[in-house]
């Protein structure tokens, strides 16, 4: 093992400049004169106010000859005699720097400065005084060097406070021999139903079940609260919790970030593996070792692949076309995160110069930033072994064998489009252009990684194949691929896909400083001066092995930074707050620990643990110290003393965080599905929030409102804020008046007693033990009561009215506003009942959608209708066909009876050929005509609102109808009237129905209106009333089924009550 | 509560408590609307909450024109385009990396008319005749520059200074810097004139680092202008009033039982403001209380003007009743982005924009209000001189037109030039750096000592870059 702490011996390097002393003297008075009238005037007009005395941007001045000849940051600014070679020059032609940065000087102007560099930087009375400065070597200071955060840790011995009984362990030890000195003493030990509530929120993420907490407090023996410990550990839903905090330092997202913020698909493989990595306690060292090098150094093993993903979890622009700008921000971001993953100090700050208060070198940052120079980022990567390839490889042959014919059909009716679909690499820069025209063999290993990143655009565009088929094309791959089906059997199944990392080869790109020009080697920070030469493997020929060099050097036991930063960071999810205060800077900046002995004794005690978490959990959550009340009795007293609990005299009670709320309300109120792992639900799916997609764009309004974070960049702590905004979703919101509902249920059937009132008072208490874990009191009830009286009352006075808490509502992606939630396996109903002016001949339905799945079969997911789907009601529809339909399966249609040209009554169905994508939101319309010039036409519309790039496409169809025949059924949206095969599956927003076959220019999606021949136009938002038709017609929506309330006020009142159950600061508070 | 100390509300708040022994009455409005208010020096202690030099603005209105408008068609007139229209760009201009990849198509011809206006002579095209009338009050800034292709980068950066998410944006840095001068709406209010997604949604009007009580609040005509403002359908006040009642009951038995832990009083007052909220936002966003000329100024009788010229209205309704920051897009979900048929797409646009900012401008004039609200106009970047699928222009991040008016503006001047093209700046360049600096200068506050520590790290709002251009109020 090296030896992390060498003292650096570091003497300041002072260079001198020595000036010729001839050079005053020999000038001519030609020189001179073309200095003063033309050089001068120059410098002092554009240069000096950023370069003269008062201030000296980058270090430099140009207001003396020696200053202009010594440089500045970057280096030299002139080579007299070479304006070619002067970085002046160059940052006047705006070529590296650009200066002056108001705007570039007139081309005379930039011909003096040229031309004055060429004559050899002549300046009249320039005397020889030589500047002086340090070079930019390390020269680190005495203070540098006795940075906390950087020495070895400390051999401590535990401490024997006087009241040492108090103690159970050596964390009690040190914090109480500390506070007695304060005039501290500890708080008593919480009790059992606080502490029960607490450790599993802090190890779980969730509340006990009352039968949870009924066994804890049965259980009398003295070690029943460390048997809970270990339980908790064991359990499944550990990793599930813990697992959020390092998703949080890692900023997972299952999405891309920037406008399109696409899904990926692939990314939660990653989630999973860090649950999995949690729950069998796998050492930290092995777990930061896969996580940046498993590839190389774990190649048999699937997780450690699947743990790269760590370096992959950066937003992404899909198409940008500044394929080397995008790559270069790429991996600053990944440099920024190690830093304040691993490392916990401010790496960013050291991107543009050596940090101003923390021994950091801006070196030290590229030299960080090189040991991931080399990454590619490759797409669709299965996370396999040589040996499980090899094995898929063999069981595929069957299979490709008897398909090849077919396939090879299917690619030679693709070839074009495919062909088509490369076409994106035109818009890259030229130089991008070349490198993708080169072949594999000669790109260089940064061309590689280049050409890599900007063939993902032409990959997005593979895979949107599908959308751009011709019609006669598409019916011919697809019945290329059902007759490909049919050989399903001989497939093995397929081997994991995620997203991973591994080198471009064994020769990594350069790294150099910007606008410095410096190259830099992997390098740990300079003030370590350890060479990452000691840290390498054997060489490999596929990789350089950097990524591993790094690993093990924060993997090794005696590195001060990563071990205390990971052993800090626990503490500060167990406690809410740091013993270091920041858990991501240990910088000067970040401050000192607060108890700097305890912290060193934990990290050795860790280390000497193998790296594991469970016993630190263990150790943390079993001490008298995490077991206190948060209430004290002689609180004033120790407030005086300590008012911010530096001390621990007691324990903090603390809000719970996005997800524990989100958890906990799907828990109480019996909804919560513990299904495990798997690709992220949408948040209207009661699985635990840890499981949801978390898309950097768009979250879940309820886990928004309370400090969930965007996951942009590295998050090391949750902010708790208070608002009304949370208030209002609390209290006013849909979503928590049907959890309200769905808890008066739960609390009511487990109950049971022989008359209503006995009932109530038994679904009383159980709400209490369901919510808070603990009896009603007597007050409380008698509060409760009451309460349960006047609201009864006040509500039998009223009319009952629609119980409008059923209906789901969602904000789509890409729109503001409310959308309804369409369930197939769960029909909402909505009409507008018949009248005569719904039955109109020309007429243009508009709607935004985003749909789920489609029928297996060939039947329709309805938007909108005015149909049963039987032919004695003839009517209309506008849906989506099942991936059955022998036809166009997933596309547009549009169906209307009528009596056709020929005279006879018949149907017409259209299809859009407009491929529709699940998940995906949608405007779509379709303009029908029957009367005027444009009689026998159909327009469909379709315009995916996620994609900028695609405009809004219109398909024009002709049909036979010329007089659509009249019915007296309800329009439904949704679905048809009493027709089982025909429920949406998604969202629906704004509906809008027009008598006239519309323009583009009409067009709901740039009008947001109500026009002339607007029908109606339903928005589903709360303003004007989420069943209120917005057109003057004002034809509003029903439930045929209306939800009427239960006629009972008593009950209706009881689900008000547990309505503020839910929104109660004990609820929301762990104590 | 969690590990960052020094920036956290509650903790702050405590020891706001602890050191100046107020109660809870006053701490009772530090939620979102106000935190900043009743924050004294611990507060932020390198924002001190009031402004770093004399303000010349109080408050601002930036109109952003989500997609990109062209400045060569609106304020910044090139003869010489329309000389070599047709023709590739010459090239002399150099290699240039374009959004949609087609830097080497003809360029475009201009087919406005261009005419100079007021005192000064400000070139505007016919496409705005009535910020046309205004341009004494206005200076032009021909010289912007941005760093990014694309609309969701560069609205980012327009926003928040960076290309890439993550960072606070710039209403939001205004009310961590300033606070608000109204407890019962928000400080900084984003507004859209459609119901399509602002591209990259809300993290525009995002606190990325700092806490979500900085954040915008997003604003809608009508009875329910705030999310879940009002009664959920079919509930009464009274209900409501019932519920609420035992709720306070409820949470003051907690609170008293934990009184060290001051957020629990907190979100007691937080239903208490909330409600508050639902009594003043509704008459914040009330237009029918403004008369029929008022109405008119800004195009509420002309449908086409009339769905933006509200939403101007509410703005000067809201800078009124002390909103420090309103954002309000036009055309949002990148309705300006006229890669194909600039013609009808900006005739469309310019027209249902033009009468109802002019009239914002008159009206905040004639109200006395402009000169304390600056009012800045443009998008996240220019349109390129080439075109684009025939008869469109590709996004220009190089060069473009911003404005600014109010707020201590030099009106009747043109600051700032591009090339002959119109595709690059050339002369008073100033970047978004320099943009969000100057408005923040003419707000008193000094880019350089407004500072958010997070991570340990001293952010501030212009990443450390950025200059006020004095010209915008010298001239």
């Amino acid at each position: 093992m090296l030896n992390t702490f060498k003292n650096i011996v570091c003497i300041p390097v002072v260079f001198l400049l020595m000036l010729s002393s001839a050079h005053a003297a020999g000038l001519s008075p030609e020189e001179i004169q073309f200095f003063e009238k033309e050089v001068r005037p120059l410098l002092s007009e554009h240069c000096w106010s950023c370069h003269g005395e008062k201030e000296q941007k980058g270090d430099l001045r140009l207001d003396t000859r020696g200053h202009t000849l010594l440089g500045g940051e970057s280096g030299k600014s002139i080579i007299p005699g070479k304006p070619d070679e002067s970085l002046l020059i160059e940052a006047i032609r705006y070529e590296s720097y650009e200066m002056p940065p108001a705007g570039k000087l007139k081309a005379e102007q930039i011909k003096v400065l040229e031309k004055w560099v060429s004559l050899g930087a002549p300046w009249p009375g320039a005397d020889d005084t030589v500047p002086v400065r340090k070079d930019h070597g390390p020269r680190f200071t005495d203070k540098d060097r006795s940075w906390w955060a950087i020495q070895p840790l400390q051999d401590v011995t535990v401490p024997k406070p006087v009241a040492g009984d108090w103690c159970r362990n050596e964390i009690d030890r040190f914090l109480l021999s500390e506070s007695e000195q304060q005039g501290l003493k500890p708080a008593p030990e919480a009790s059992r139903a606080s502490l029960i509530r607490r450790v599993y929120f802090d190890l779980h993420g969730l509340p006990p079940t009352p039968e949870e907490v009924q066994e804890f407090l049965n259980d009398q023996s003295p070690a029943a609260y460390e048997r809970l410990v270990d339980r908790l550990l064991d359990s499944p839903r550990y990793g599930e919790r813990w697992a959020r905090h390092w998703l949080d330092v890692v900023r997972f997202a299952d999405s891309d970030g920037y406008r399109a913020d696409g899904y990926r698909p692939e990314a939660w493989r990653y989630r999973d593996y860090v649950i999995r990595s949690l729950n069998e306690d796998k050492p930290y060292n092995q777990f930061v070792q896969e996580q940046l090098a498993g590839d190389e150094l774990f190649p048999d093993n699937v997780d450690a692949l699947i743990a790269t993903g760590f370096l992959t979890h950066g937003i992404y622009e899909w198409n940008s076309r500044d394929v080397a700008g995008q790559w270069n921000i790429m991996l600053n971001e990944l440099t920024d995160t190690v830093g304040d993953v691993f490392l916990g100090v401010g790496m960013q700050c050291a991107r543009c110069h050596d940090h101003k208060f923390d021994p950091i070198l801006q070196k030290d940052y590229f030299q960080l930033r090189a040991f991931f120079e080399q990454i590619l980022i490759p797409s669709h990567q299965v996370a396999a072994t040589p040996q499980q390839l090899e094995k898929h490889r063999l069981e595929m042959a069957a299979w490709e064998q008897a398909t090849a014919e077919i396939r090879k059909e299917i690619t030679a009716i693709e070839a074009p489009y495919r062909e088509n679909a490369k076409a994106v690499t035109k818009s890259f820069p030229p130089n991008i252009q070349a490198m993708i025209a080169k072949p594999v063999e000669e790109r260089s290993p940064r061309e590689q990684q280049l050409v890599t990143l900007g063939w993902r655009q032409v990959e997005h565009n593979y895979k949107e194949l599908d959308r751009k088929l011709k019609p006669d094309d598409k019916e011919k791959v697809l019945a290329l691929r059902r007759r490909l089906s049919t050989f399903d059997k001989l497939k093995p199944a397929p081997l994991p896909v995620a997203q991973q990392v591994r080198d471009v080869g064994p020769v990594a790109p350069k790294t150099t400083i910007p606008k410095k020009r410096t190259e830099c080697e992997p390098g740990f920070l300079a003030i370590f001066d350890q060479p990452a030469a000691d840290y390498y493997g054997s060489k490999q020929t596929d990789t350089t092995g950097r990524r591993t060099a790094l690993a093990r050097w924060i993997t090794q036991e005696s590195n001060p930074l990563s071990t205390r930063v990971i052993v800090n960071r626990i503490w500060q999810y167990h406690f809410g707050k740091g013993l270091a205060p920041h858990s991501s800077d240990f910088g000067r900046l970040g401050g000192p620990p607060a108890h700097p002995e305890l912290l060193d004794w934990l990290t050795r005690r860790f280390l000497d643990d193998d790296w594991r978490f469970k016993n630190l959990h263990r150790l943390i959550v079993n001490s008298a110290t995490y077991r206190q009340s948060t209430q004290h009795p002689q609180e004033q007293a120790m407030l005086a003393i300590d008012p911010e609990n530096k001390y621990y005299w007691c324990a903090d009670t603390r809000r719970l965080d996005a997800e524990q709320i989100r958890d906990s309300i799907l828990a109480v109120t019996g909804q919560l599905n513990l299904q495990a792992g798997g690709p992220g639900v949408a948040a209207s799916v009661p699985r635990r929030s840890m499981y949801l997609r978390m898309m950097r764009n768009s979250s879940d309004p309820l886990l928004e409102v309370f400090d969930l974070p965007r996951f942009f960049t590295s998050v090391p702590a949750r902010d708790t804020t208070t608002s009304p905004v949370q208030s209002l979703q609390l209290f006013n919101s849909q979503q928590m008046l049907r959890f309200a509902d769905q808890l008066t249920k739960r609390a009511y059937a487990e109950s049971t007693a022989d008359s209503d009132e006995a009932q109530e008072d038994a679904a009383l208490h159980r709400a209490w033990e369901i919510v808070f874990g603990r009896p009603v009191t007597k007050a409380e009830l008698s509060v409760a009561k009451e309460f349960l009286n006047r609201q009864s009352m006040l509500l039998s006075e009223q009319e009952t009215t629609v119980n409008l808490q059923q209906q789901e509502t969602a904000t789509m992606p890409y729109r503001t506003g409310q959308s309804v939630v369409f369930r197939a396996d769960k029909p909402s109903p909505f009409y507008v009942a018949n009248d005569k002016g719904l039955n109109t001949e020309n007429c243009t339905i508009e709607v935004f959608f985003q749909i789920q799945s489609v029928y297996e079969s060939g039947a329709v997911r309805t938007l909108v209708s005015k149909w049963s789907g039987a032919v004695s009601e003839p009517g209309w529809l506008f849906g989506v066909t099942g991936r059955g339909s022998r036809r166009k399966p997933q596309t547009l249609v549009f169906r209307s009876f009528g009596r056709n040209s020929d005279g006879k009554v018949g149907d017409a169905i259209i299809f859009s050929d407009q491929h529709i994508e699940f998940n995906t939101p949608y405007y779509a319309a379709v303009s029908f005509h029957v009367s005027d010039e444009h009689a026998g036409t159909i327009d469909f519309y379709l315009k995916d609102l996620s994609n900028d790039d695609e405009q809004l496409s219109r398909i024009t169809k002709k049909h036979e109808v010329t007089q659509v025949s009249e019915n007296d059924l309800p329009i439904a949206f949704g679905q048809m009237v009493r027709n089982r095969q025909s429920f949406f599956d998604g969202l629906i927003d704004d509906v809008r129905l027009s008598s006239q076959a519309l323009d583009v220019q009409s067009l709901l999606f740039t009008q947001e209106s109500v026009l002339k021949n607007t029908l109606g136009y339903w928005k589903f938002d709360p303003v004007p009333g989420m069943f209120q038709d917005s057109s003057t017609r004002q034809y509003h929506l029903t439930q045929s089924d209306r939800m009427i309330s239960a006629g009972s006020p008593r009950r209706e009142a009881f689900v008000d009550l547990c309505h503020i159950l839910l929104n109660s600061n004990e609820f929301f508070y762990v104590h | 509560m969690f590990s960052k100390p020094h920036v956290e509300a509650p903790r702050n708040r405590r020891e706001f408590l602890e050191s100046s022994g107020m109660g809870f009455g006053s701490l009772a409005l530090t939620g979102l609307l106000s935190q900043a208010e009743a924050a004294p020096s611990q507060f932020h202690s390198q924002t001190g909450q009031k402004p770093h030099h004399r303000p010349r603005a109080k408050n601002v209105i930036f109109l952003f024109m989500e997609g990109g408008p062209s400045h060569i068609d609106l304020f910044d007139p090139k003869p010489l385009l329309n000389k070599l229209a047709g023709q590739s760009l010459p090239d002399s201009f150099g290699d240039i990396l374009t959004a949609a990849g087609e830097s080497r198509s003809p360029l475009l011809v201009s087919k406005r008319k261009w005419k100079q206006h007021g005192e000064a002579g400000t070139w505007v095209s016919d496409w705005l005749p009535e910020i046309a009338t205004c341009v004494d009050d206005i200076a032009v800034i021909r010289s912007c520059w941005a760093d990014g292709l694309n609309h969701s980068s560069s609205i980012c950066q327009m926003n928040t200074c960076s290309l890439i998410g993550g960072r606070p944006s710039l209403g939001s840095w205004v009310t961590y810097g300033l606070g608000s001068e109204n407890r019962n709406l928000p400080s900084f209010v984003v507004m859209q004139d459609n119901r399509s997604q602002v591209t990259n949604g809300p993290r525009n009007w995002g606190t990325g680092f700092m806490p979500a009580v900085y954040q915008g609040i997003q604003l809608r005509e009508g009875k329910q202008p705030i999310p879940n403002l009002n009664n959920p359908e079919g509930i009464t006040d009274q209900r409501q009033r019932t519920k609420l009642s035992l709720l306070k009951s409820l949470n003051q038995e907690f609170t008293d039982q934990h009184s060290r832990q001051t957020e629990l009083e907190a979100r007691i007052a937080s239903y208490e403001l909330a409600f508050r909220m639902q009594a003043e936002a509704p008459e914040a966003v009330d237009l029918s209380q403004e008369t029929a000329a008022t109405q008119k100024l800004y195009g509420m009788d002309q449908e086409e003007t009339s769905s933006f010229g509200r939403l101007c209205l509410m703005s000067r309704r809201l800078v009124e009743r002390g909103v420090r920051f309103v954002q309000l897009y036009h055309g949002a979900g990148s309705k300006w982005d006229a890669h194909s048929g600039i013609e009808s797409n900006h005739t469309k646009h310019c027209k249902t924009m033009d009468r109802p900012v002019a009239g914002l401008i008159n009206d905040l004039k004639q109200r006395g209000l402009l000169d304390d609200t600056l009012v800045v106009w443009g998008g996240e970047f220019g349109r390129t001189p080439m075109s684009e699928k025939g008869n469109g222009r590709d996004h220009n991040p190089t060069g473009f037109t911003m404005w600014m008016a109010g707020g201590g503006i030099k009106g009747g001047q043109t600051i700032g030039t591009t090339d002959e093209l119109g595709l690059r700046a050339i002369e008073d360049r100033m970047h978004v750096h320099d943009l969000h600096a100057s408005i923040l200068h003419l707000l008193g506050l000094d880019r350089m000592k407004l500072v958010y520590e997070y991570n340990g790290r001293p952010e501030r709002p212009t990443i450390n870059e950025g200059e006020f251009q004095p010209k915008l109020v010298t001239g």
